[in-house]
């Protein structure tokens, strides 16, 4: 490639929904995704019926001669066996992407079986795998609890970053009168902000960008559990708004999302009148609450139509089997400066950012840098409640269910606050 | 010539520990002379996961308690909780081998030993065995000594943990230069002390609701006929809180401690409660109906749970209990009887401690503790037919196990 082609050569991004509930909910995102550009759509699911009625372009049957076109009726091995007969197609599928969001249900037999396949095939090819999984509701039995687990576990060990979508929770987030419909709807809207908010700091050139290889440094770190928030704020106080909303996120506050990560990436989307002292705002809160600055990349969009208004997304890692680690073994930014004096506040506070990074530069050297600062000791105490109060101890097992996820939770009552 | 010893009672428990000192004084007193109690660190769901930091807090609470003692305790009662207990129930039966038919000691012992031979899994060890009342030739008896008979039957309930947890907390005693004289199950202490003979001849379910576990035990003609533990404790209803309302750990637990009630309450729609309640930074308003829906949810469960047992569900459809009796840290939230009642269709009480013991050891935080030290007191009583103390043998028998 001469330097012609480099610099022509975009992260090229694809959405694949995975099984009936997959498709669905690709179908029902297109109309906001189309325009990306950059970004593809495609389906995958062995029932040929659902797959015709998709209005995405890309769509691709597998498993031909195993269901004959037909579902996997719940069952994850004919799933799995499927992609496995299909593996050349599943190749074609995510080749030459950089980044695949998959989206797919866990509670039927061709989102649990396929998608940890698709993730660990995209994955060996190089793409950056991020995972949204919807998850059935715990009434609908230990069969399905169970098998929806073990998919989950599957694909962390495959997947750069999973983020469950309980649909326990998003119960809670309907109104009393809405339909089912529209609780999944709520799933939908959080799938596009956080795609959407992805996209925006890797192929929209703004305040600072994130390339593409930065992002992949977030996600060095993987396995366990991903952290996902999402806050938004409008009018006067449109940055406090956006903190309260993030810190009321419902997805921050489920057992199966980590309270903090080892890897943090910020992306925040703003209004023409977002200035460098509303990101660092923005950057001491949620740095201070999720993690640690050293390991926090962060970019910032500007929205030209717009203004008093703030988008935050919030996108941690974890390492496997790391639940206790606080600190994670080393830094994201590795021309960073060691055992330098301590200071509290970011380098670029005191320049206008525009001055510190040119704009075309921006996408080479879109990453800002901070100083180390000296971390407060956690106590014992501060540590539990971050971590999820049962965290360190054993899965509290009675008929399959885990009697730590709260009872409300299990049984589908809806808590108005 | 008056002779007394010092014995201590510890519950190393999720939220907290608590140490007795008490004073036998020539086997037929018992003074509580001293008392510590420390907040917890390392325990969760009853269970020692930090040892160190569980390790630090018990030994604070223990030399507080010498130290308003004033004197050094020589043995130590330890109670213990957590999902590895286990229990089972096994019985044996022997023919009266006399001529005359007349039982005699032998046969007693003979009976005993067969009943308590059951073999356990590896890495676990008995706690207790429990006896239930002597059967012979059908008819129930207490004593079946010097009666006339042909069979003779009697049931143990068996509770055994895992040896590796129960050693945990042995180290730690041991750590402080003190031998631990017996393990005693956190249910059978405290349920002795909340409920009185008649409620045990009755049928009483005695429910310990802990920070981090319930225990519970069932009383039956007097004798213990079931236990067990379930992970589930208050510690659950601040974290359902804190999820729901998403609020950290602390404000939740402040909200279910001044606000908590277990019976949802129609007409509170719109009351609403302040989180913090003193209009700092941060305080919001919550609905009412939120926080005991919350609530109501888990500690319904929690019943229920306990209700279904496979071995407690019988005895409520046979109508053979008579009462429930909650004990324990969280039985002081509001409104639990009312709960209790609408699930178990029994009376449902909050226990009470003795009327013997001081107005300051009052709280069901105690029960448990005291009840350590009365089964100090009183173990003679029931090693009536066995020479030797089994229990010790057990404790001699794990020391020997764990090399010192």
């Amino acid at each position: 490639m001469d330097s012609k082609q480099l610099l022509e050569s975009t992260v090229r991004i694809k959405i694949i929904g995975v099984g009936g509930a997959g498709n669905n909910a690709v179908d029902r995102i297109r109309m906001d995704m189309e325009q990306l550009e950059g970004l593809n759509l495609a389906c995958v699911n062995t029932d040929l019926k659902t797959l015709s009625d998709s209005p995405v372009g890309e769509t691709h049957l597998i498993g031909r001669n195993i269901t004959r076109g037909l579902g996997t009726g719940g069952d994850p091995e004919l799933g799995r066996k499927a992609a496995d007969s299909d593996r050349e197609i599943i190749g074609r599928l995510v080749e030459g992407y950089e980044l695949i969001f998959l989206v797919a249900s866990v509670g039927g037999g061709s989102g649990a079986g396929i998608s940890p396949i698709i993730a660990d095939i995209a994955k060996k090819n190089g793409s950056l795998v991020i995972a949204f999984i919807n998850m059935p509701f715990t009434f609908e039995g230990e069969r399905r609890f169970k098998m929806a687990d073990m998919a989950l576990k599957e694909l962390r060990a495959v997947s750069d970053a999973v983020i469950p979508l309980p649909n326990d929770m998003l119960l809670q987030e309907e109104a009393a009168q809405d339909s089912v419909l529209n609780a999944f709807s709520k799933a939908d809207e959080w799938i596009t902000r956080g795609v959407k908010s992805i996209w925006a700091i890797l192929l929209n050139s703004g305040l600072i960008n994130v390339n593409f290889s930065t992002l992949r440094e977030v996600f060095s770190i993987c396995g366990g559990k991903t952290l996902f928030g999402l806050g938004k704020g409008q009018g006067a106080n449109f940055i406090q708004d956006a903190l309260d909303d993030l810190v009321l996120c419902p997805l921050l506050h489920v057992p199966d999302f980590s309270k903090v990560a080892d890897n943090l990436l910020v992306n925040i989307v703003g209004g023409t009148d977002l200035s460098m002292s509303h990101v660092q705002e923005i950057m001491n809160f949620v740095t201070e609450k999720f993690g640690s600055k050293e390991n926090t990349v962060l970019g910032a969009v500007i929205d030209e139509g717009k203004t008093q208004t703030v988008e935050i997304c919030v996108l941690g890692t974890t390492a496997a089997g790391n639940l206790r680690s606080f600190r994670p073994k080393h830094s994201i930014s590795a021309s960073r400066p060691h055992h330098t004096p301590v200071k509290k506040t970011p380098v670029v506070a005191s320049k206008s950012l525009r001055e510190q990074i040119p704009a075309g530069e921006a996408r080479q050297n879109g990453q800002l840098e901070f100083l180390p600062t000296i971390q407060e000791e956690l106590g014992f105490e501060g540590m539990d409640e971050q971590r999820g109060f049962f965290e360190e101890t054993g899965r509290n097992e009675h008929e399959g269910f885990d009697l730590d996820v709260p009872t409300y939770l299990r049984r589908g009552i809806r808590i108005v606050i | 010539m008056v002779t007394s010893k010092i014995i201590g009672a510890v519950e190393i428990g999720t939220s907290k520990v608590v140490v007795l000192i008490g004073e036998i004084v020539n086997e037929k007193t018992l003074n509580i002379v001293g008392m510590g109690v420390s907040s917890s660190r390392g325990v969760k769901k009853g269970e020692i996961i930090d040892f160190n930091a569980a390790s630090d807090c018990t030994h604070a609470a223990i030399m507080a308690a010498e130290e308003s003692a004033g004197v050094r305790a020589d043995a130590v009662y330890l109670a213990q909780s957590g999902c590895h207990l286990e229990t089972f129930f096994n019985d044996a039966e022997v023919t009266v081998k006399s001529s005359d038919n007349i039982v005699h000691r032998s046969d007693v012992r003979r009976l005993l030993s067969e009943a308590k031979s059951k073999q356990l899994p590896e890495y676990r060890a008995i706690i207790h065995h429990i006896r239930n009342g002597f059967i012979l030739d059908g008819m129930p008896i207490d004593d079946p000594e010097h009666m006339e008979g042909h069979k003779l039957r009697v049931g143990y309930w068996n509770i055994h943990g895992s040896v590796q947890k129960m050693s945990d907390s042995i180290h730690i005693i041991n750590g402080f230069g003190l031998q631990v004289e017996d393990l005693i199950v956190s249910s059978l202490a405290s349920g002795k002390m909340v409920t009185t003979d008649e409620e045990r001849k009755a049928g009483v379910l005695v429910l310990d609701i802990g920070s981090g576990s319930t225990d519970f035990v069932l009383f039956k003609n007097g004798y213990v006929v079931y236990s067990g533990v379930v992970a589930v404790g208050g510690d659950h209803i601040t974290n359902d809180l804190s999820i729901g309302l998403r609020t950290n750990a602390k404000l939740a637990e402040m909200l279910k401690v001044k606000n908590g009630k277990a019976t949802l309450e129609p007409k509170s729609k719109n009351d609403k409660v302040m989180l913090i309640g003193d209009l700092t930074i941060g305080d919001r308003s919550i609905s009412r109906s939120a926080v005991c829906q919350i609530i109501n949810a888990r500690m319904d469960e929690l019943f229920k749970l306990i209700r279904g047992d496979k071995h407690i569900a019988p005895l409520f459809s046979n109508r053979e209990l008579a009462s429930v009796v909650l004990t324990g840290g969280a039985s002081k939230l509001n409104g639990i009887e009312d709960l209790g009642e609408k699930v178990f269709g029994l009376p449902v009480i909050k226990g009470e401690n003795p009327s013997w013991v001081a107005s300051d050891l009052a709280s069901p935080d105690f029960s448990t503790a005291l009840g350590l030290l009365y089964f100090g007191f009183s173990y003679k009583d029931e090693s009536q037919f066995t020479e030797q103390r089994k229990q010790t043998k057990l404790i001699r028998g794990m020391k020997q196990l764990l090399g010192f």
